[in-house]
């Protein structure tokens, strides 16, 4: 970072750059308010059959502050702080970082596939409700075709289409929030799904997965970092704005359908509506056009995570074929529209596939593709943060220290025995996650397939170690893998 | 939702060399109507369509392409010099041309700013509406207003289509005979290379070309590489950084 006084070069280059609320904004979109509160949180109670649902929402807010903490004091000192993988490169060295690169193309994957899944189902009740007979299949179809096309030309959510939507979605969480709470089951707001008790209840890891699949925007906040108007500031203050809101939004919501419902009829509740059950539990209280429009940004928010979700795997897939990783075609942008075409295609194919596969052998969409999928995605997403909290560690066990203890020794080592606790938790509850009987081989099928990316990475990265140094020498370095073989120089990002 | 601005000329078809292209490119004209000089400026006609001015390329593309030429011109020129991925300045004498001269004065102005990719950023904040000026009094280009979905833009039409297909006839006629590039034409490939206008220069030809254009700019001065590069950098995060 450069300490020179602001000038007119710094001045063009800091035009357009992001302040903390749009980071929060593109953060909190990434994981779409209502696609959490009505679609996560009711199928993790009706799946799981944990009501520590509330709670660990809350918890795993508090543990990825704590793992902010050296996260963004890292993220400062490296070059080209990107994804997840950058960090886990610098710190824990290439191979692991190939290895998480190849768990977050997985992780984003299962993330994006999952939600068609929510949002074929959705879609087709909402038009089976007005009298359109379909199928879920065909609606996930339809939200396809549409983000492969959106995805190819390079089209993204318009930031101000999206702040919109973001803060329409936040409002009727909110309005259906104080509706529940407003009428509780037996007359009596009671806080039992928010006991701290629930962390030592059996089943906890799965009710902390899915808290954590919500929270998957968050890789976000250090992504914008070279964008940001004052990185300094602004990452650190966005990403605490960013988890605050989400836990206390998700948590509340979650908390107040088990006041609607009361504590001990929750799960069964769940059980039965499904995604309708916010729907269901305020349309005694709320005119039906506030309930409509809950329905349709329920939609909308699906949709828009759809797209999110595409255009990060898009990007993972792309930053990895600079880097000559991946095959070089998937680093290829497109003539025409400047998009990273071959990571979209390839991205839009793997998803048509798995929707394909699902129709044919006639699976749930909610629960098997839409939950199952996506609380993987949740895992992948854990195991990314886990791996990268040890990075942060490691990192700053090496570098010269001028942070001080809390932000580099004492955080990410709480964060990543947090984190890690959580995560031996979750796999070894992962019956319990995907109701399904404990001997049943599909608890350890869905994690398996990150230690198979994981190992596929390790020994690429060795294989390039030994047959393509050159490619091995940039690996972590994304788009400026060019720039490597010479030297990389830190461009000025901002005036400090 | 916003469309993205795709900018792309709509005709592709036009350029699998139609006939009187065929003709120019089959007898391979050693010298052409004129002897370019200003690398942005021969980037900015091979960017844009020879007949319409429309461009060809998404726009951040083009500005990025046309940062790069103008720091190319300076650095051909030995103002300046690429090395692992800073810029340094050789000669602070003005050069003649008006734009280069603003662009060296602007980089002796902020010598606390090294890294080429800095200045690719910044100067690709200007670079189009500079070089199309400098086309505009060299007549080679005239303003027309263009009607788009929602606003008119301003294409800057060629006035001599020969003029300015010249670079293209050159640069394919060349990588089509394996022939060497001089170069400002090596300069002018490589940019167009990172920016994939390769893709459309070098349609209708043989892999060979391809292969023969990479071996090229493999082998190119260091100076030439080490912007390159940091070109490529330039764009890659562009699309990293993409939102609309």
């Amino acid at each position: 970072m450069s300490s020179s006084p602001p000038d007119a070069v710094s001045a063009v280059l800091a035009r357009g750059r992001l302040g903390t609320f749009a980071v929060v904004f593109f953060v909190i979109a990434a994981a779409a308010p209502l696609t959490v509160v009505a679609g996560g949180a009711t199928t993790g109670y009706a799946v799981t059959g944990v009501v520590g649902i509330p709670v660990s929402y809350l918890v795993v807010a508090a543990v990825l502050a704590l793992f902010s903490v050296g996260y963004v004091a890292m993220s400062r000192r490296i070059v080209n702080a990107g994804a997840f993988y950058t960090y886990v490169t610098r710190g824990l060295g290439k191979p692991a970082g190939v290895a998480t690169a190849l768990i977050a193309v997985v992780g984003y994957n299962a993330m994006q596939i999952g939600l068609y899944g929510g949002f074929g189902a959705v879609l087709a009740a909402y038009l089976d409700g007005r009298g359109w007979h379909t199928t879920w299949w065909l609606c996930a179809l339809a939200g396809w075709a549409v983000v492969s096309v959106l995805g190819v030309l390079r089209i993204d959510l318009n930031g101000v289409v999206l702040a919109g939507m973001l803060v329409a979605e936040v409002v009727i969480a909110l309005v259906y929030d104080v509706v529940m709470v407003s009428h509780p089951a037996g007359g009596t707001v009671t806080f039992d799904t928010l006991a701290p008790s629930h962390i030592l209840a059996a089943g906890i890891g799965a009710a902390l997965v899915t808290a954590i699949t919500g929270f998957v925007g968050f890789e976000g906040t250090t992504v914008f970092a070279e964008e940001t108007k004052d990185p300094k500031r602004t990452v650190p203050r966005a990403t605490y704005v960013a988890v605050a809101i989400t836990g206390l939004l998700y948590g509340g919501s979650a908390w107040a359908m088990s006041v609607a419902t009361g504590p001990d009829k929750i799960v069964d509740a769940a059980s039965t509506d499904g995604t309708d059950l916010i729907f269901n539990l305020v349309s005694p209280h709320l005119a039906q056009s506030i309930i409509t429009a809950g329905r349709i940004l329920f939609i909308t928010s699906l949709f828009a995570a759809l797209l999110s979700f595409h255009h990060t795997v898009a990007r993972y897939l792309f930053a990895l074929g600079r880097e000559r990783v991946l095959p070089a075609v998937l680093g290829r942008t497109s003539r025409r529209t400047g998009a990273p075409k071959w990571g979209s295609i390839t991205q839009s194919t793997l998803a048509l596939a798995v929707i394909f596969a699902y129709a044919f052998v006639d699976a749930d969409p909610i629960v098997h593709l839409f939950f199952w999928v996506t609380v993987t995605g949740g895992l992948g997403v854990l195991i990314l943060m886990t791996v990268t909290s040890a990075a942060v560690v490691a990192f700053f066990a090496r570098a010269q220290n001028t942070d001080g203890p809390w932000r580099t020794i004492l955080a990410p080592i709480l964060a990543t025995a947090a984190l890690g606790t959580i995560l031996t938790v979750t796999i070894s509850q992962f019956d319990t996650l995907l109701g399904v009987e404990p001997a049943s081989q599909l608890r350890w099928l869905f994690p398996a397939a990150y230690g198979v990316a994981a190992l596929i990475g390790l020994v690429w990265a060795l294989v390039l170690r030994s047959s393509r140094p050159d490619v091995y020498q940039v690996i972590g370095l994304g788009a400026d893998a060019a720039t490597a073989a010479q030297h990389v120089s830190d461009p000025v990002h901002q005036p400090a | 939702m916003v469309i993205t601005p795709s900018g792309a000329d709509d005709r592709p078809t036009m350029h699998v060399l139609p006939e009187p292209m065929l003709d120019l490119a089959h007898v391979r004209v050693r010298s052409g109507p004129h002897k370019p000089e200003l690398l942005a400026d021969e980037f900015f006609m091979l960017a844009h369509d020879d007949q319409s001015g429309r461009p060809r390329l998404p726009h951040s593309s083009i500005t990025f392409g046309l940062a790069a030429a103008l720091l190319a011109e300076l650095g051909s020129a030995r103002w300046i010099h690429f090395e692992r991925g800073d810029l340094t300045i050789l000669d602070r004498r003005a050069p003649d041309d008006w734009l280069q001269h603003q662009v060296l004065a602007q980089l002796i102005a902020s010598p606390q700013h090294t890294a080429t990719r800095t200045w690719l950023a910044y100067l690709a904040a200007t670079s189009y509406d500079l070089v199309a000026k400098r086309l505009l009094q060299a007549g080679m280009v005239r303003p027309v207003p263009y009607r788009r979905m929602f606003k008119t833009v301003t294409v800057y039409e060629p006035t001599d289509m020969n003029v300015a297909a010249w670079s293209w006839a050159r640069l394919v006629g060349s990588l089509r005979d394996l022939e060497p590039l001089d170069t400002f034409d090596l300069a002018l490939a490589g940019i167009a290379r990172e920016v994939r206008l390769d893709q459309w220069i070098l349609q209708g030809t043989s892999h060979a070309s391809t292969a023969y254009l990479r071996q090229l700019l493999a082998e190119a001065p260091p100076p030439m590489r080490d912007l390159l590069a940091a070109l490529n950098a330039a764009i890659g995060n562009a699309v990293m950084s993409h939102r609309t």
